[in-house]
């Protein structure tokens, strides 16, 4: 039951996490994943699907209702200078400057803050640092709180729709500078967004959430590969055993998403679908089966099954 | 459970920075800082001048015509809309009090508000939580810088007022007021806006929500002000008592005599060789009972409004 591995190879594990807001409908339900070291996971889902309240529940700011989550090992909060959050409305001290701001990302870190790493990303985006922050606007204070984030080295980055508000030459630097330092330093990133053009050439790995809990997860390449898109004459029927996610009739064929069970039969044109394919099909289809490929199922049992 | 890895997690040493946590509080709050300096200065300037050159004029008639003759028409002689515009030595006297208990409503404002409320609300206390600091260790720096400068700036404020009350009390028209100024002036005049900023942070936490927040927070505060004040019914019992002041006067010989009541004809004053008057209010033996009761009671609600603030946040966040 011991490890003798100094970094565990799971950044973050959930399992059976629930989180109710008063009387209303859970905002989390028995989602169980795993997301496992340095990888760039997606959170995707329908709005309301609990992207926010699971990235929150991970850094630390909420308690779940019910079920568990290890961060980097231990409980959420127990590693809160290893973990980088952006919330979605990214909120910054309006009334300090942008060099006050990284002043007391340093003063609020001590034993990890890189104060060249944190100017660098202000000054590429050619910020006065010692303008205001409620000067500033949406695209800039994103930029500043993408600064105070990564200057903390994290070891894993929770950020929540962090490219909203950036223009798309903005977007593209910053999602580079991000992904570079990641890379570099083998940061596990889970991030939210529903920009998947962005998130296909940034992430590796994706987890989709719908009504709380977690319906398809896995790398994408393999999430990817489970899948293909055929289309032909028949009916949703005729293409048992396979699981078919969505199909639809299109002209006077079928088009369907299916997960493979054996190769698919003759009669019907097969292709791999692209991630947003993959994506629009299970949000089209809610009630499809969930699908965890084996990193990111909780346990055992599950892997092999 | 059975993959290794997801056990035996290395032993994460969390640093401590508060230090760091307080210089960034300090500098959170500058304004609010800036402010209470400014309160710390004007009044302890004005009870240094009342103390001092201020009350000249009214003690040299005290002195010469008696209590009657000089302080009673000092006071009324420029008696205005506004008592406190008077300028009146009396009307002075009371000044720094009001100062003070509308800065305890603004510690208690202060705290429901800008300190907690709108942190929660804009999420920048969130922001701080994901720094390497704890929600607790946050709330606990929250309290502890304002309470500091409470501390020091009431503390060093009641010190001259109870200066400003030995040297010139005399100067003062007999009645409820310096008899509640006298009561209420002490310890417990620093722990009324401790017990302000733990209710404000106590309401900011619940509401979550800054003009709420406000609202709860100066509610709240107004009853720690009626309580101060011997504003409830059931403290009937509990009034102040009377106060005992002798006043003399002094012939040429040295004798003291009852006040012949002159006023301010020299000619009587001549006539009963009265030089000089004397006035002083004695100490009640009521004082430190009272002041150390009050201050017990506002210090263990205190005490109760930061157990309740942290287990509000317990609840909310996962604070270790």
């Amino acid at each position: 039951m011991s490890s003798t591995s100094t970094t565990p190879a799971v950044a973050l594990e959930a399992s059976g996490l629930g989180k109710r807001y008063g009387r209303r409908a859970a905002a989390l339900d028995g989602c169980s994943f795993r997301l496992p070291t340095g990888r760039i996971s997606a959170l995707v889902g329908p709005n309301g699907a609990g992207k926010s309240t699971l990235l929150a529940i991970a850094a630390g700011l909420l308690r779940p209702t019910a079920g568990t989550v290890t961060v980097l090992g231990g409980a959420p909060g127990k590693a809160r200078d290893r973990i980088a959050y952006l919330a979605q409305n990214k909120p910054l001290y309006p009334q300090l400057t942008i060099a006050e701001t990284l002043r007391m990302g340093a003063e609020l870190n001590p034993a990890r803050w890189d104060a060249a790493c944190a100017a660098r990303i202000v000054e590429q985006g050619d910020l006065d640092p010692g303008s205001r922050i409620r000067g500033l606007s949406g695209g800039q204070r994103t930029r500043v709180a993408l600064a105070l984030a990564l200057g903390k080295r994290p070891d894993l980055m929770l950020l929540d729709e962090p490219m909203a508000d950036l223009d798309p030459l903005a977007r593209h630097e910053m999602m580079g500078t991000l992904m570079a330092d990641a890379a570099d330093r083998g940061t596990t990133v889970l991030m939210s967004s529903h920009i998947v053009s962005e998130l296909a050439d940034a992430c590796d790995h994706l987890l989709l959430l719908g009504e709380g809990r977690v319906r398809l997860g896995g790398g994408i390449d393999d999430l990817l590969a489970a899948h293909t898109l055929v289309t032909g004459r028949g009916t949703p029927a005729d293409l048992a055993p396979h699981t078919v996610v969505e199909s639809r009739t299109a002209g006077r064929g079928l088009t369907a998403l299916i997960r493979r069970d054996g190769p698919v039969g003759d009669g019907w044109a097969t292709e791999e679908p692209s991630l947003e394919e993959l994506l629009l099909a299970h949000l089209r289809a809610p009630e499809a089966p969930a699908l965890l490929t084996p990193g990111t199922t909780v346990t055992a049992q599950e892997v092999t099954a | 459970m059975t993959a290794p890895t997801l056990d035996a997690p290395p032993a994460v040493s969390v640093r401590k920075a508060p230090r760091g946590l307080i210089r960034t509080v300090l500098r959170l709050h500058r304004a609010a800082l800036w402010i209470w300096f400014a309160f710390v200065a004007i009044t302890a300037g004005l009870l240094l001048w009342l103390i001092g050159p201020g009350a000249d004029a009214t003690a040299q008639k005290l002195e010469k015509f008696g209590y009657g003759g000089g302080v009673m028409e000092a006071a009324y002689s420029s008696d205005t809309f506004l008592y406190f515009t008077s300028g009146a030595y009396n009307d002075l006297f009371y000044n720094p009090d009001t100062l003070l208990t509308l800065a305890s409503f603004g510690v208690a404002l202060f705290a429901g508000g800008p300190l907690i409320a709108r942190e929660l609300e804009s999420g920048t206390a969130q922001l701080a939580w994901t720094q390497s600091v704890s929600p607790a260790r946050w709330l606990a720096a929250k309290l502890a810088v304002p309470a500091a400068f409470i501390v020091l700036g009431t503390g060093l404020l009641t010190v001259l007022y109870r200066q400003l009350w030995s040297a010139h009390s005399n100067l003062l028209i007999a009645g409820i007021g310096p008899r509640s100024l006298y009561f209420s002036i002490g310890p417990a005049t620093v722990a009324a806006p401790l017990l302000g900023l733990a209710l404000g942070t106590l309401i900011g936490l619940a509401v979550r929500r800054t003009l709420p927040a406000l609202a709860f927070s100066g509610f709240a505060y107004f009853l720690v002000y009626a309580f101060r004040g011997n504003h409830w019914p059931f403290q009937g019992r509990y009034q102040q008592p009377e106060i005992v002041s002798r006043s003399h006067a002094i012939t040429s010989t040295g004798a003291e005599i009852g006040d012949p009541g002159c006023y301010e004809k020299t000619a009587c004053l001549a006539e009963h060789d009265v030089v000089r008057f004397t006035r002083a209010y004695l100490p009640s033996p009521d004082y430190w009972p009272r002041q150390l009761l009050e201050t017990g009671v506002l210090l263990a609600l205190t005490a109760v409004a930061v157990t309740l603030a942290f287990a509000v946040l317990r609840r909310r966040a996962a604070t270790l």
